[in-house]
């Protein structure tokens, strides 16, 4: 009997990909020794896997068209604000300490962590809606007026950089506004947002507000580590 | 405690960085677009982010955030046909143009990326997760939420078809070499 007709082509993908067990393995080893036609199935499927990964070994520039109107996730997101607070403990509190302590212990630790520090709240943008802009400011005040120690962030990146730049801010002298009351807000730029842009020939000017970071979900995420909290606009 | 905090976010920051641009291969295997590639990063990650205390395997945290990926991929599908449920979905045949308009890609290049994006969605992803990712099938199952009989056999249909379609487009030019 011709071996090549006895392994399904199922059972030699999961060969070329790595999936089967010794025993399984060393069947078709053995098979491909005698069976030229078995070996050609083989190669023909190495060779599809190779090209597909050659394929996409080198991808686009993330670069967005400048004149692109993203609006899929608008019907999600324009529901209003996801709230996460210290997300990250959670895992990572778990993960580290977990040799030293208890899940309660854990569960009281990060308790701990919060209870000593005032309000951080960072919120999040990144769509150029009017209604969209207008939530985050509305949120950042209510939270600066609320607790007088609050430190607030509103970080801006995709769409939602139209906030912070000179020639397409809404709002720049909200803004200005909001800053000349509180020390302790902040208006942060994505700079991956900015280079995608200037990448595409766009001119790129912040209001004089407007801070910079390396990229928004780094910020995000080093926020989330240190305990602040995160409202998705 | 700080040196605990401190390499527990380099940690983080380091999957968050590794994991961005493979995220965004992955989307642009998916839909050859690559503005649209890097919304679907995005967005995974973003929802990743807020939703890392979910997550209990630090091991996982790539194959987690492409089920994530996935599932911002399926909103993104029914946005635009809310009429298929999701086994339609992944059988929908291909709308993709394609990469021809990327003049600076080789030509072999180029002629895999037309037969992937010829595939029906469900082969697609599963033959981009294998290939690319390195998935086992148990993860690829995982991170699709399909039976792992499904990933074996649609990966075997979109290799099948991606010969055939390569065999097609070459029939004029050199064919397919066995790589080592």
């Amino acid at each position: 009997m011709n071996d090549a007709k006895k392994f399904s082509d199922e059972r030699l993908n999961a060969f070329v990909d790595n999936q089967l067990g010794t025993q399984e393995c060393d069947e078709i080893l053995t098979a491909m020794a005698t069976d030229a036609e078995l070996g050609q199935r083989l190669c023909e499927l190495r060779s599809i896997k190779e090209l597909v990964r050659h394929a996409y070994g080198r991808v686009p520039d993330t670069r967005r068209p400048a004149n692109r109107h993203l609006s899929i996730w608008s019907s999600a997101l324009a529901a209003g604000v996801t709230l996460v607070i210290g997300v990250s403990i959670g895992w990572w509190g778990h993960q580290t300490t977990s040799a030293q302590a208890s899940t309660g212990e854990v569960a009281s630790w990060s308790e701990r962590l919060f209870a000593t520090e005032p309000a951080r709240i960072l919120i999040h943008l990144d769509s150029s809606q009017p209604e969209q802009m207008d939530a985050a400011l509305d949120l950042a005040e209510a939270y600066l007026a609320k607790a007088g120690s609050a430190r607030v962030e509103v970080i801006a990146n995709n769409r939602g950089l139209d906030l912070l730049r000179a020639r397409t801010t809404p709002y720049a002298a909200r803004i200005a506004s909001i800053k000349s009351h509180h020390e302790r807000v902040g208006f942060i730029a994505c700079g991956q947002t900015i280079a995608r842009l200037r990448g595409g020939g766009e001119d790129v000017a912040l209001i004089p507000q407007a801070a910079l970071t390396r990229t928004a979900i780094e910020h995000v995420a080093e926020r989330v580590q240190q305990g602040w909290t995160y409202l998705k606009i | 405690m700080s040196w605990l905090q401190s390499r527990e976010q380099r940690e983080l920051m380091e999957q968050i960085k590794a994991s961005r641009s493979r995220l965004y291969r992955i989307a642009f295997a998916w839909c050859h677009d690559a503005a649209l590639a890097d919304d679907l990063a995005q967005e995974a990650l973003t929802r990743g982010l807020s939703r890392l205390d979910q997550l209990r395997e630090s091991a996982k945290f790539m194959s987690w955030l492409s089920s994530i990926l996935n599932r911002c991929w399926i909103d993104y599908l029914r946005a635009r046909r809310s009429d298929v449920d999701d086994e339609q979905l992944s059988e929908l045949p291909s709308d993709l143009p394609g990469p021809d308009s990327h003049a600076e890609r080789q030509e072999t290049v180029n002629r895999v990326r037309n037969a992937i994006a010829a595939l029906p969605l469900g082969q697609r992803q599963v033959v981009t997760l294998v290939d690319l990712e390195g998935f086992s099938y148990a993860e690829v199952a995982e991170v699709l939420e399909i039976p792992i009989g499904t990933v074996m056999s649609r990966l075997c249909r979109a290799r099948g078809s991606l010969k055939e379609l390569l065999t097609e487009q070459v029939a004029a030019k050199p064919r397919l070499r066995s790589v080592k």
